[in-house]
């Protein structure tokens, strides 16, 4: 009888779960605009005290679907993980995806429901920083509850009870740029989308390139979706630059990288580099424009780490073709990260949820092994310390060039 | 002497970019009196085809050759099956043009996975002038644009399909009634627009990249174009489009000179973009060209 009843429920947990994948799956294709009551992912089997609740709010439809489902899938092969190794404590994760739809008016009302609907213990997501300041107050302030941020972003998020697990700026400059100047690289250019993450973002990267001997022969912030970059790349030519320190993004991107590498930059001797480039880049990015272009990221599938490997390889395994990958650029690793140190809070409080408990654990938290390697959050500063690595694209692979081991996220001190 | 064979060519290239987008909007509103709202999606859709054909294994310029002939038969049957039925009521036809556009949209975006996706152009390279190097797509957009401008004047100007084409321009009820079918007329007519948005989609996607905001990105200044140049003639919205496309590249190289770059930062020369297209449009809201001269 309890067998029954205990296979029954599997039984539905797995129709379910095929369910809300093959759901996701649709949403995430954009064929559903948006969900008003949000998926639960269930996990197989129960526990007295019940499941721990996790909310996932992220960008499954809209502009940013690519980063938010890849957050969404990294999700639940995360929470899968650790379910299927017995739960934290013995206690299962209930998985809760709100879509916050690329659009921060639409998050803040979905997101109210992962609280007072869900009465989730811990929200991880959003992808853009417009995204995080629209989410962290219905969360953190007016919901009192625990948020992880995974993305690499511009920094000066300091929040009490809102963790970062993506890179820094620091981070993310602190090797890349004094090897691009070693490299002999003397003369940078800033071309840039004309918001907050270029913006915090190049200061201090202006400040690495300058104290490392280097010069900035201009910054400039152009709008997101503009398509003519011919003035600029003029600049770029006449005033002889040696590397080009590129923040603009999508859709401005394609024309700007095609225009500076048909006025001849690439083949004069000038190199690019560019910070959210990730595996990725290869579909946005043509193959000939890539070619030698530099980034710095926590992960790459290059790295090597059997760790790393093998976290790539199962989630592969468990969304076989799918578009979302497993990467640094669209936080995926942040991700991973953000579930994995809040496990160890959470062991640490010996199952206690309170707000107060875990964000005091996990203020201390570390994991030994993770994409990239281990992580370990700064103290008092809710960012965390992880190895970066330098890559270089060849033939659509980024090959690691170097790699810095616990790099401080400067953040918050 | 090079910055200005350099910027001429920009400005052509750009222009030319423009043209194109903006004939077959400008078609189809001269001609039967609506907006076309999903006309960005047209143009998404005739770059997606590209990409289509590339992920068939098929060459991407043989996409490009293919677009317009699939966006007009796409066209034909939009008309048949909405437009028509909307002729009275050109607000109501708008709004379903964009109703058409934003499942075109959404579709595309859901097909591609709301991903960016790079194009390789069919001849890559560049070629010298003046000791400039530049690109020959951009060279080659430049040509077909010319080349079809002049076509479809010539086929509205010395055709038997073309002088229907002005007459039910002029008086559609004249028209019916000389015997000329109106509807047949219209509906190869919304086809012809959507065709020349296919051919500009295809041609420009190896410039910048596929995504499913393609088209939108293009609307706003296409419509600009249209209202620049005068709704109700062929020449002049074409005449706008290449106005406003000049300006956009044109207004980032003013920061060349040394003492306007203290004041002029990347965003405000787009800005004034339209501020000097909707100042003109004030001086003269009847359009550059205010009667249909073809």
């Amino acid at each position: 009888m309890a067998n029954d009843r205990l296979s029954g429920a599997r039984d539905r947990g797995v129709s379910r779960r095929s369910f809300l994948l093959g759901a996701s799956a649709l949403s995430a294709a954009g064929w559903v605009a948006g969900f008003s009551g949000g998926w639960v992912l269930r996990p197989k089997w129960a526990h007295a005290a019940g499941p721990i609740k996790m909310g996932i709010a992220t960008d499954i439809t809209g502009a940013i679907a690519p980063g938010g489902n890849a957050n969404w899938q990294t999700a639940q092969f995360t929470v899968q993980k650790i379910n299927d190794a017995g739960g934290i404590l013995g206690r299962p994760i209930e998985l809760i995806l709100e879509d916050t739809a690329s659009d921060p008016g639409i998050a803040v009302g979905n997101v109210r429901r992962l609280i007072q609907r869900h009465e989730v213990d811990v929200v991880l997501g959003g992808i853009t920083s417009a995204m995080r300041e629209a989410i962290k107050n219905p969360i953190v302030r007016r919901g009192k509850t625990l948020y992880i941020y995974p993305q690499l972003y511009e920094g000066q998020e300091c929040t009490e009870h809102l963790y970062c697990t993506g890179p820094t700026p620091a981070q993310q400059c602190a090797e890349l740029l004094p090897f691009l100047i070693k490299q002999g690289n003397k003369r940078f250019a800033m071309p840039s989308a004309n918001y907050r993450w270029p913006q915090l973002l190049n200061k201090w990267a202006r400040d690495v390139i300058e104290a490392n001997g280097g010069e900035v022969v201009f910054e400039e912030y152009y709008p997101l979706d503009q398509l003519e970059y011919s003035a600029t790349v003029a600049k770029i030519m006449n005033e002889n630059v040696d590397h080009v320190f590129n923040t603009v993004i999508p859709p401005g991107l394609q024309a700007f990288t095609k225009q500076l590498y048909e006025a001849g930059f690439h083949s004069k001797g000038g190199t690019l580099s560019c910070v959210y480039y990730d595996e990725n880049a290869v579909n946005y990015v043509a193959a000939r424009e890539l070619e030698g272009v530099y980034s710095c990221l926590d992960f790459f599938h290059t790295v090597e780490d059997p760790f790393g490997q093998q976290l790539v390889a199962d989630y592969n395994k468990m969304f076989p073709d799918t578009k979302f990958l497993f990467t640094a650029g669209s936080a995926a690793t942040g991700m991973y990260r953000g579930i994995k140190l809040y496990e160890q809070a959470v062991i640490e409080t010996k199952g206690d949820l309170d707000r107060e408990a875990v964000s005091a654990a996990i203020d201390k938290a570390s994991i030994a092994e993770g994409p990239g390697g281990p992580a370990k959050m700064v103290p008092g500063t809710g960012h965390v310390a992880m190895n970066m690595y330098v890559a270089q694209s060849k033939g659509g692979k980024w090959n690691v060039i170097s790699k810095a081991g616990m790099v401080a996220p400067d953040e918050c001190a | 002497m090079e910055a200005g064979v350099k910027l001429a060519f920009d400005i052509l290239a750009f222009s030319s970019i423009m043209v194109l987008v903006v004939a077959g909007l400008a078609v189809i509103a001269s001609l039967m009196g609506i907006f076309n709202l999903g006309h960005g999606e047209f143009v998404l859709l005739g770059a997606y085809t590209v990409y289509v054909f590339r992920e068939l294994g098929l060459p991407e310029w043989m996409g490009i050759l293919m677009a317009p002939f699939f966006l007009a038969a796409l066209g034909l049957v939009i008309e048949a099956s909405v437009i028509r039925r909307l002729y009275a009521a050109p607000i109501i036809a708008m709004l379903a043009t964009y109703a058409i556009g934003l499942i075109i949209r959404e579709i595309v975006r859901g097909l591609i996975g709301g991903q960016y996706y790079a194009i390789d152009e069919p001849i890559s390279g560049t070629f010298e002038i003046g000791g400039v190097s530049l690109p020959i797509w951009r060279a080659v957009i430049i040509v077909v644009t010319l080349t079809v401008m002049v076509a479809c004047y010539l086929f509205l100007t010395r055709t038997t399909f073309g002088l229907q084409i002005r007459g039910s321009l002029e008086n559609p009820a004249l028209a019916r009634a000389s015997g000329v079918s109106t509807t047949r007329l219209y509906a190869f007519t919304f086809a012809f627009g959507a065709a020349l948005a296919g051919l500009a989609g295809a041609m420009m996607v190896p410039l910048f990249s596929l995504s499913a905001d393609l088209g939108v990105r293009f609307l706003v200044q296409a419509f600009l174009s249209v209202m620049l140049g005068g709704v109700g003639t062929f020449e002049g919205p074409i005449i706008g489009s290449a106005i406003l496309g000049a300006m956009v590249p044109g207004f980032q190289w003013l920061r060349e000179i040394p003492f306007v770059v203290d004041y002029v930062s990347p965003v405000f020369a787009e800005v004034l973009v339209f501020v000097t297209a909707l100042t003109i449009v004030k001086l003269r809201p009847q359009g550059l060209i205010s009667q249909g001269r073809i």
